[in-house]
């Protein structure tokens, strides 16, 4: 028997020993064709999943490496029948080849007569074929590549695409390294991402994702489209770019709802793009109508559905995700990976925190007790208002100062859903509040004071769950929350993770009303955390004045 | 002389030795013990003896025999050499077959005769051989897979014999050069010689159909076969595309109908199409089958991860099944509901469910309770307590020495493709699992053959270090039709599901015989016991408890820890390592057990590795503290509770309106339900309700029948040879009795006994063939007995049916009632 620090199990899941000797080696071998799936402390658990094993395939491992790397660190046996199956899944990527044909285009290759039989029948993709040119070969509308692509995934026969990219206009892009350096798991992060053509690069809020795009522009230097959730997030982008990168002022165009600047780096917002006007997307032809040479995605995990399509048709751009949650509520992180690209990078959260490059964070939920009246009031609401009844409830402001009163000095996040409960609470600690109808430079202005250490506390709603860089913010409390949502705690959390100057430990608090639905969306927005090994700790109520 | 008499003579010259080995080879001859050569060798000669016999021989065996069989004549006494035989074997030696024929002379299925008459002088030196009599019945009525001459089917088939005349006609019409015919058995003789030379025939054939070719290949190994519409008018002037191969081959009389759906290419058709030898596929040595090959750490990596989670299902099984035993059905058996439940407790397709639920009941694991039918585990099973190296054993000997087949579970009644499609949904059963249906009595032999050739297959391959052949049904199969072409029909419909439950038991990994499965087939279990006990790591006493409130096992947990655990935690994960997660309601659960905050945390710190984190110390001290705040009453069911707002919400609750819930007062509410229906309906809405005595002095009767314990299973390997005790004895027994015959220089007692039986039947079947008169000593009903000439006409079932010449008359006759019988006439032929 060997004594590795696998234990592979026969749902496919495979469990990593944390603290095993080997537990690095092993994590780095598998990391090519499992996904990380849970990461607490003393025992990680991965994934064995088709996509993740044709992305393995993609890049160039065959199944051999992947079962010997499986027998070599798995402490028992390993079951004979996933074996089989990883055999038998791994050999079903490739029999179909896109490539460039000079005569016809983009066609479909295969060396498996039976599999191109088999695929040109199913119904759906029948419509994104042209005509047959011998029995092995078939044409593929070029504008369908992506979507046949999606396609041959979903009915498991996933095609290699060997067609290639564009190239895009060059535009020479240089990272200005003075002064600071591209941290180790950066510069892998994208390497993987170069050398794979195409993908998804996952890291954990404050870890520098922004920089893992520069570094991407700076290998392509080409003409890059950015795409941001919002404007205050392409603001950002365009300052860590100018700062970053040897691109000026004249060079980054922003292209938002309200100005409309198109230069060989374009940051772009989703809400932009999407925007429908007489059944059209008048803004759908900054993408198609430019050469780009890529294409950046920031928060991928929040792609909106229309540009799914339309990220369709850009198969033969390169293009980058980048993301620190991908879960997607919806569930279609599986159509993130086969239409942007695989996971090219993924590490967990707490070996980021570890290397120091992110702050270490202690979560803690409070838990509420309502009084009388509150749950009286609770227990005969409507199911529809039960949620904001708890959610809202008046004791949890009054938690809220005791917390900010307990943590004065330090840079202090109020976070919430309901905007009553919000405008109270920031009535009640004399706090700004930010909100949805808070203009974007009533925002900035608001940001750069709290940046700069004149507001000590901001109340904001889920406007700021996202892209906003507030470096010095190092204790958040959540009063509500949108539901169950697990990428929202996770990027609340996210807003404190960047470094403290004085190495200081970022502080989470959660209140939950105990006993209620509150205490059920606790648990499963909770998930996320808790699967990148982030522990919660318990407190009552009762204990936050007396500590 | 009579055969028998002959055999017990030579029985009688051969030396200790030769006994032995012949005691050995066929043990049915000494059970019971026979009490001298004569007894013997009218054993030796009976039906039923000579048919196990022919169950053991090899394929060149079986083929000489078949061919010495179809040369020679025991009724005439035409006996035939090895030169003889040689000529219709092709690709032989005369030296292999003298080899042949004298192992199968060891044997007793041959014995050594006069040479015919009008052998040469210089032929006398030869050794000439005869099969024993019975051979014939018990080969059939193919021999060697050819069928019966033209003549005997004229004879036989009135419908073919008035065609005869007419179809000679009809060939020499279309110019085939055939013999004119008269008569239906001249017609006969013109086809039997025209059809026996290979040349001719090959002349006609070159004029048929395409696809003719193909079709008389199917009858290369059996001379009859089904065709649809076997007495269809056919004829040689037919002409044009639509002649199938099967008219044209009828029309020319090359092939006969025997009835509405089957036809029989006759013996001198089968012959020539065999190039003129009877067997053409003679071969020494048994096929090599072409294996593939895997490394040996996968193979070992496959058996061990099999034994480890057939062990671990298993022990999920037992727990499932104590949760609640499976129900049989009024038919016998486990039913599909039942297994469909289990399957989904143990997250396993119902096949495999199947499996493990057979293998356990084979091991005794399980047991049914009669009064209850349904399966229970026994009590206090010893099992359970093993390690899993010794519980492995006891399943592997369990399972060799049963006669349950479990791959038989889930396959259609009636054996696979036993029912016609159609006819399937009608009858629509397949075997459930523990039910009747599943038995095979000889499944421990079939087993022991085949991990024997698992093992020899192996052996043979000599797979390079680091690798192992992988060995496949076909290949098993392959070698079972050489060493045993008479057992192999048996072997065909086990040999896949034999595979299957050793790969689930490990003997079998990757697909080639693994290490332990070798030591099994060699039957050292202690070997066995050796490797797997090295592999297979101890039990863990300890978890992992991490703050995601989940407890791991990073491998196999002590059985009592993990039952333990189970009390307060939900098992997740499927496979070497457990995962146990702890949830407000299975914390609730060990509180209604019995436990208490402190002794669970205690039990945690106890087996836990690391330090029990804050979260799950929070929720188990959470869920204790506020368990039991509600209390549940039976005088008219009543909830009460010192928590106002909880009462009031609760009597708000939608969830709550079939409790007929009523406040009765500010903390008081009453329900129509019983209590454990109330307590359910307000757990599931997540209140955490303690229950009172619920039913006082309602005591559940929980009955405690005494189910039998479980045995550790012993196997000793299916008897194939007699033990050695037993041979010296019956040894000495035919020896003494030698010898005081000899001192009373009396001959052989002939009419005593087995011997007499056998030689009387003997005498008998010889006179229906050559329709001779016998005299027959009978008693009738009043005890008279009376000396009567008859000739006999057939044997079946005990009576004779015979024809009496002096009334004209048949009669049947019970053969207890002749107490003797000869020969009328020696007539010879």
């Amino acid at each position: 028997m060997n004594d590795g620090p696998l234990i592979v199990q026969s749902d496919k899941t495979i469990l990593l020993e944390v603290d095993h000797e080997l537990a690095t080696e092993a994590r780095h071998a598998i990391a090519p064709f499992a996904e990380l799936e849970r990461a607490p402390e003393h025992m990680h658990s991965y994934r064995l999943t088709p996509l993740g094993l044709w992305n393995a395939r993609a890049a160039g491992l065959d199944a051999e490496k992947v079962l010997d790397t499986l027998l070599k660190y798995s402490r028992f046996p390993v079951p004979h029948s996933l074996l089989i199956d990883v055999e038998e899944t791994m050999s079903r990527y490739g029999r179909l080849r896109l490539e460039k044909d000079p005569q016809h285009g983009l066609v479909m290759r295969t060396d498996d007569y039976p599999v191109l039989e088999e695929v040109i029948r199913a119904k759906k993709i029948q419509p994104l074929l042209g005509p047959r040119i011998d029995g092995e070969t078939i044409v593929v509308h070029s504008s369908q590549r992506g979507q046949l692509k999606q396609l041959l995934l979903k009915i498991g026969w996933p095609a290699e695409d060997l067609a290639g990219y564009v190239d895009g206009t060059p535009h020479l892009i240089a990272l200005n390294e003075n002064g600071w350096k591209l941290r180790p798991y950066q510069q892998l992060a994208t390497e993987n991402f170069w050398a794979g053509g195409s993908g998804v690069v996952v890291l954990p809020c404050g870890a520098g994702k922004t920089l893992v795009g520069a570094a991407a522009m700076a290998t392509s230097s080409t003409t890059t489209l950015i795409l941001v959730t919002n404007t205050v997030a392409a603001r950002q982008w365009k300052d860590e770019l100018l700062k970053r990168t040897s691109l000026t002022e004249d060079e980054i165009g922003e292209y938002s709802g309200a100005v409309k600047e198109v230069r060989p780096v374009t940051i772009a917002t989703y809400q932009v793009l999407t925007t429908k006007r007489g059944g059209l997307y008048p803004h759908l032809e900054l993408v198609d109508g430019h050469d780009w040479g890529l294409i950046i995605y920031d928060e991928v995990h929040l792609l909106p559905a229309p540009i799914f399509r339309m990220t369709a048709d850009l198969q033969a751009r390169r293009r980058l995700g980048l993301t620190a949650t991908l879960v997607r509520e919806d569930g279609r992180e599986g159509e993130v990976f086969s239409l942007i690209g695989p996971k090219r990078y993924d590490a967990p959260w707490k070996d980021i925190e570890a290397q120091g490059y992110i702050a270490p964070a202690d979560c803690v939920e409070v838990r509420i007790d309502l009084p009388r009246d509150e749950r009286v009031a609770y227990a005969m609401a409507e199911d529809a208002d039960k949620y904001r009844l708890c959610a809202t409830s008046e004791s949890k402001t009054l938690i809220v100062e005791q917390l900010v009163a307990r943590h004065q000095g330090e840079q202090l996040l109020v976070i919430g859903q309901y905007i009553d409960q919000l405008d109270e609470i920031g009535e009640r600690l004399h706090a700004p509040v930010i909100k949805g109808d808070t203009s974007v430079k009533e925002r900035q202005k608001l940001f750069d004071a709290f940046r700069a250490g004149d507001v000590n506390t901001l109340v904001v709603s889920k406007v700021a769950n996202f892209s906003i860089d507030l470096p010095e913010a190092s204790v958040a409390i959540q009063v509500s929350g949108s539901f169950g949502s697990r990428q929202e705690e996770a990027q609340r959390l996210g807003r404190l993770l960047r470094p403290k100057k004085d190495g200081r430990a970022a502080r989470f608090y959660s209140l939950v009303a105990r006993d209620t639905l509150d205490q059920d969306f606790a648990a499963k927005r909770q998930r996320f955390l808790a699967e990148q090994g982030y522990a919660y700790r318990i407190m009552d109520a009762k204990d936050v004045g007396a500590a | 002389m009579s055969l028998i008499r002959a055999l017990s003579k030579e029985l009688e010259a051969r030396s200790d030795d030769s006994l032995r080995a012949l005691f050995a080879a066929r043990p049915d001859l000494m059970s019971p013990a026979v009490p001298d050569f004569s007894a013997l060798a009218a054993r030796a000669s009976a039906r039923v003896s000579v048919q196990r016999a022919l169950e053991r021989l090899n394929r060149p065996q079986m083929q000489v025999l078949e061919t010495l069989h179809l040369c020679t004549n025991t009724d005439t006494e035409h006996s035939a050499s090895a030169a003889g035989v040689r000529k219709l074997i092709a690709g032989s030696t005369v030296a292999a077959l003298e080899r042949i024929l004298a192992s199968l002379q060891e044997l007793a299925l041959v014995h050594r005769a006069e040479p015919p008459h009008g052998t040469a002088v210089s032929g006398h030196r030869q050794r000439y051989y005869l099969p024993v009599g019975s051979l014939k019945d018990v080969v059939g009525i193919y021999p060697a897979g050819l069928g019966r001459s033209y003549t005997e089917l004229v004879r036989l088939q009135p419908a073919f014999a008035q065609r005869a005349v007419q179809l000679v006609a009809e060939l020499r019409r279309s110019g085939v050069s055939i013999q004119n015919a008269t008569t239906p058995m001249e017609a006969a003789l013109a086809l039997q010689h025209w059809t026996s030379s290979p040349e001719a025939l090959g002349e006609a054939l070159a004029g048929a159909p395409e696809r003719t070719t193909a079709l008389l290949a199917k009858f290369r190994n059996w001379a009859m076969g089904a065709v649809p519409q076997a007495q269809r008018k056919a004829s040689v002037s037919n002409q044009g595309a639509d002649v199938g191969p099967v008219d044209w081959l009828l029309a020319r009389g090359l092939l006969v109908p025997l009835d509405a759906a089957h036809v029989e290419l006759p013996h001198s058709v089968g012959l020539s199409l065999r190039g003129g030898a009877i067997i053409n596929d003679f071969s020494l040595s048994p096929p090599v089958p072409e294996l593939g090959s895997t490394t040996a750490a996968l193979r070992r990596n496959a058996a061990l991860g099999a034994i480890a989670e057939t062990l671990r299902l298993v022990g999920d099984l037992l727990h499932a099944v104590r949760e609640q035993p499976l129900a049989t059905l009024r038919s016998g058996g486990v039913g599909v509901r039942e297994m469909k439940r289990l399957a989904e407790t143990l997250r396993i397709d119902q096949h495999r469910a199947g499996l493990l639920l057979e293998v356990s009941a084979l091991a005794g694991l399980l047991r049914l309770d009669v009064d209850s039918s349904s399966w229970v585990q026994p009590p206090q099973l010893e099992w359970l307590a093993l390690p899993r190296q010794e519980q492995w054993l006891w399943m592997v000997n369990a399972w060799l020495a049963s006669e349950r087949v479990p791959s038989l579970v889930g396959q259609p009644a009636n054996g696979p493709g036993g029912v016609p499609a159609a006819h399937r949904a009608l009858a629509g059963n397949t075997v459930n699992a523990l039910s009747a249906e599943a038995q095979r009595p000889d499944a421990p032999l079939v087993r022991k053959r085949i991990l024997e050739i698992l093992e020899e297959l192996t052996q043979e391959a000599a797979a390079a270090d680091g690798t192992a052949p992988v060995l496949d049904a076909a290949a098993v199969l392959q070698r079972a039709e050489w060493t045993q072409p008479r057992m192999a029909r048996r072997f065909s419909s086990l040999i896949r599901g034999v595979l299957a439950e050793a790969e689930l038991l490990g003997l079998i990994g990757s697909g080639a015989l693994s290490q332990l499965g070798s030591a099994i087939a060699e039957d050292n279990p202690d070997e066995a016991l050796g490797i797997l006990g090295e592999h297979l790591p101890a039990a863990l006493n300890h978890v992992l408890l991490q703050a995601d409130l989940t407890a791991v096992a990073p491998g196999y947990l002590a059985p009592k820890l993990a039952e333990k655990l189970l009390v307060m935690a939900d098992a997740e994960g499927h496979g070497p390592a457990t995962i146990y997660r702890f949830s407000p309601n299975s914390v609730r659960r060990a509180l209604d057990a019995g436990h208490d905050a402190s002794s669970l945390l205690e039990f945690l710190r106890e087996h836990s590795a690391t330090a029990v984190p804050q979260p799950l110390e929070y929720l188990v001290e959470d869920t204790a503290s506020r368990h039991g705040r509600l209390r549940v009453g039976m005088a008219a069911s009543f909830i009460q509770s010192d928590d106002e707002a909880t009462v009031l919400e609760l009597a708000a609750e939608s969830k709550a309106v079939g409790l007929g819930l009523a406040r009765i007062a500010p903390t008081v509410l009453i329900s129509t339900a019983p209590p454990r229906e109330t307590a359910q309906v307000l757990r599931g809405l997540g209140l955490s309700p303690s229950v009172d005595q619920a039913e006082p002095g309602v005591v559940r009767l929980r009955r405690t029948n005494h189910v039998p314990g479980s045995a550790r299973p012993v196997y000793t390997a299916p008897r194939t040879a007699p033990a050695e005790d037993d041979v010296a004895a019956q040894l000495a027994v035919l020896r003494n009795r030698r010898a005081e015959a000899s001192g009373n220089h009396a001959g052989p007692v002939a009419g005593s006994g087995e011997a007499a039986t056998q030689l009387g039947l003997e005498t008998l079947q010889r006179a229906i063939r050559l329709k001779q008169r016998v005299s027959m000593n009978v008693v009738d009903s009043q005890g008279n007995s009376c000396l009567e000439t008859v000739v006999p006409l057939s044997v079946n079932g005990g009576r004779v049916r015979v024809f009496d010449p002096a009334k004209e008359t048949e009669r049947v006759l019970s053969i207890h009632r002749i107490i003797d019988i000869e020969a009328a006439e020696e007539l010879r032929q």
